[in-house]
């Protein structure tokens, strides 16, 4: 991949289009000695840590209704789906209206994230197996023992495949976000800014910073999986 | 000795009348089988004596403030749970850990699967699975164990060491057991005494005790030949 990068920045042999990328390298590397870095990530990290909490008291707190009452599921799935296929894009502009700059990506995140939680812990809860919560019963093990180690050990895993696909969209959307609202710090507001000013190789080093985060978000995701359901492996 | 005893059973799902005027008693301190074809309302006549469903009408006597512990056809154990997760779950909570830890160490013992004890059932061979279920019915402390097919599916090999291991284990501790089954060879061989069942409305066909030591029976000795051949008679097979 960098050889065809390399070659491609050769034959347009313009910064301005494609810098080569040792100099993006170089870029990124100085990125990470900006004053400002910090405060840049930690401000996108802080709007997605606040979006993923808020999606997930919402998508489980309805998951869980949705999940024991199956009248309320069939009102929700539409809603779900509906705000799944909307383009991202539309709800940004929309949210752009509604909101100040700094709690666009946070409401953004939210509104693509915790319809992942949700569906997945409704899906949790309907596929416990009837028959363990039946012997549970027949053992009186009490209503709190059943919820505690029968439903929600059953339920874990869908919740973290739930987060898993969350933060994937969700991660991306923020930066779209916060490209298209500017708040005074944030990854997408720096790329915004690179962008204007034609820095390709600042555009591309803050993509890197975008997916060297993502990959760590999913490496959290999947060593948590290994500590809760031990289990399964 | 006391006995269980169902009185004027009535019990009808929609227009299938199972039990109609139906009485039967379990001597305490026994194992009795319920043989019969399947359908025949035996698994109801369990979750009857289990509190589970309502008789339409009757009287049960004898078996009140009794605790009852189940082995059902499927192991039902916890997968997220160890072997020695899965027992400790049925015990109570309010018991010190070392007693619990105790208790349930005992068990694995008798059913053999000492080293299995941090095993997730995922791990585990079906019979030992099974076997974890059978420890956990005697862990708790139940008075009487209700089984419902525990050895359907398995192969023979299995189904002998299973019954080997449980009659072990019960000798020990003679508590009541009602074990439903189909099986004719399962009934001879874990059973102090048969009860045949008819097709619904349930009548017993008739009632054989089967004397005999219950570790190392031999399904072919000829006492449990002739046995057998009276069951199937009565079975109409």
């Amino acid at each position: 991949m960098l050889v065809i990068w390399k070659i491609l920045a050769m034959h347009f042999g313009s910064d301005f289009v494609l810098p080569p990328p040792e100099k993006t390298f170089f870029t990124t590397f100085k990125l990470f000695t900006d004053s400002h870095f910090l405060a840049i990530v930690g401000s996108t990290l802080i709007r997605s840590i606040i979006g993923f909490i808020f999606s997930g008291i919402l998508g489980m707190g309805l998951g869980i209704i949705a999940g024991i009452n199956p009248l309320f599921n069939a009102f929700l799935r539409p809603v779900l789906v509906t705000i799944r296929s909307t383009p991202v894009i539309a709800l940004i502009l929309l949210a752009l209206i509604w909101f100040t700059p700094g709690s666009v990506p946070v409401f953004i995140a939210m509104l693509t994230m915790f319809p992942f939680i949700c569906t997945n812990v409704t899906d949790g809860i309907r596929s416990v197996d009837r028959e363990l919560v039946e012997m549970a019963q027949f053992y009186r093990a009490g209503r709190k023992r059943i919820i505690r180690e029968v439903y929600i050990p059953a339920i874990i895993p869908f919740i973290i495949s739930g987060t898993s696909s969350a933060i994937g969209f969700g991660w991306r959307a923020i930066i779209t976000g916060e490209v298209l609202s500017q708040p005074e710090y944030g990854i997408g507001t720096l790329m915004q800014n690179a962008q204007t000013f034609l820095n390709v190789d600042a555009v591309i080093a803050w993509t890197i910073v975008a997916v060297i985060i993502g990959y760590m978000f999913e490496k959290v995701i999947r060593w948590s999986e290994h500590k809760l359901i031990a289990w399964r492996f | 000795m006391m006995n269980l005893e169902i009185k004027g059973l009535y019990k009808s799902f929609e227009d299938i009348s199972l039990f109609r005027n139906f009485s039967i008693n379990f001597p305490e301190g026994e194992i009795t089988c319920i043989l019969g074809p399947s359908g025949c309302g035996k698994t109801t006549l369990l979750n009857i004596i289990g509190n589970i469903i309502r008789p339409d009408s009757g009287i049960l006597n004898g078996f009140d403030g009794k605790v009852i512990s189940y082995i059902f056809q499927d192991p039902r154990l916890l997968p997220w749970k160890t072997v020695r997760g899965n027992i400790e779950f049925v015990l109570n909570k309010n018991l010190p850990a070392e007693k619990r830890k105790e208790i349930t160490g005992h068990f694995i013992k008798l059913v053999e699967l000492e080293g299995f004890e941090d095993f997730y059932p995922g791990k585990l061979s079906g019979g030992m699975r099974q076997r974890v279920a059978i420890a956990r019915a005697f862990a708790y402390p139940s008075d009487i164990i209700l089984m419902d097919e525990p050895l359907k599916g398995l192969d023979i090999k299995l189904k002998l060491n299973l019954i080997q291991t449980f009659s072990q284990i019960w000798q020990s501790d003679r508590r009541s057991v009602i074990f439903v089954t189909h099986d004719v060879d399962e009934s001879l061989l874990l059973s102090n005494e048969i009860v045949v069942f008819s097709r619904a409305p349930v009548n017993i066909l008739t009632r054989q005790k089967v004397e005999m030591p219950l570790t190392n029976r031999s399904p072919d000795s000829e006492y449990l030949k002739r046995l057998k051949q009276i069951l199937l008679n009565n079975l109409g097979t």
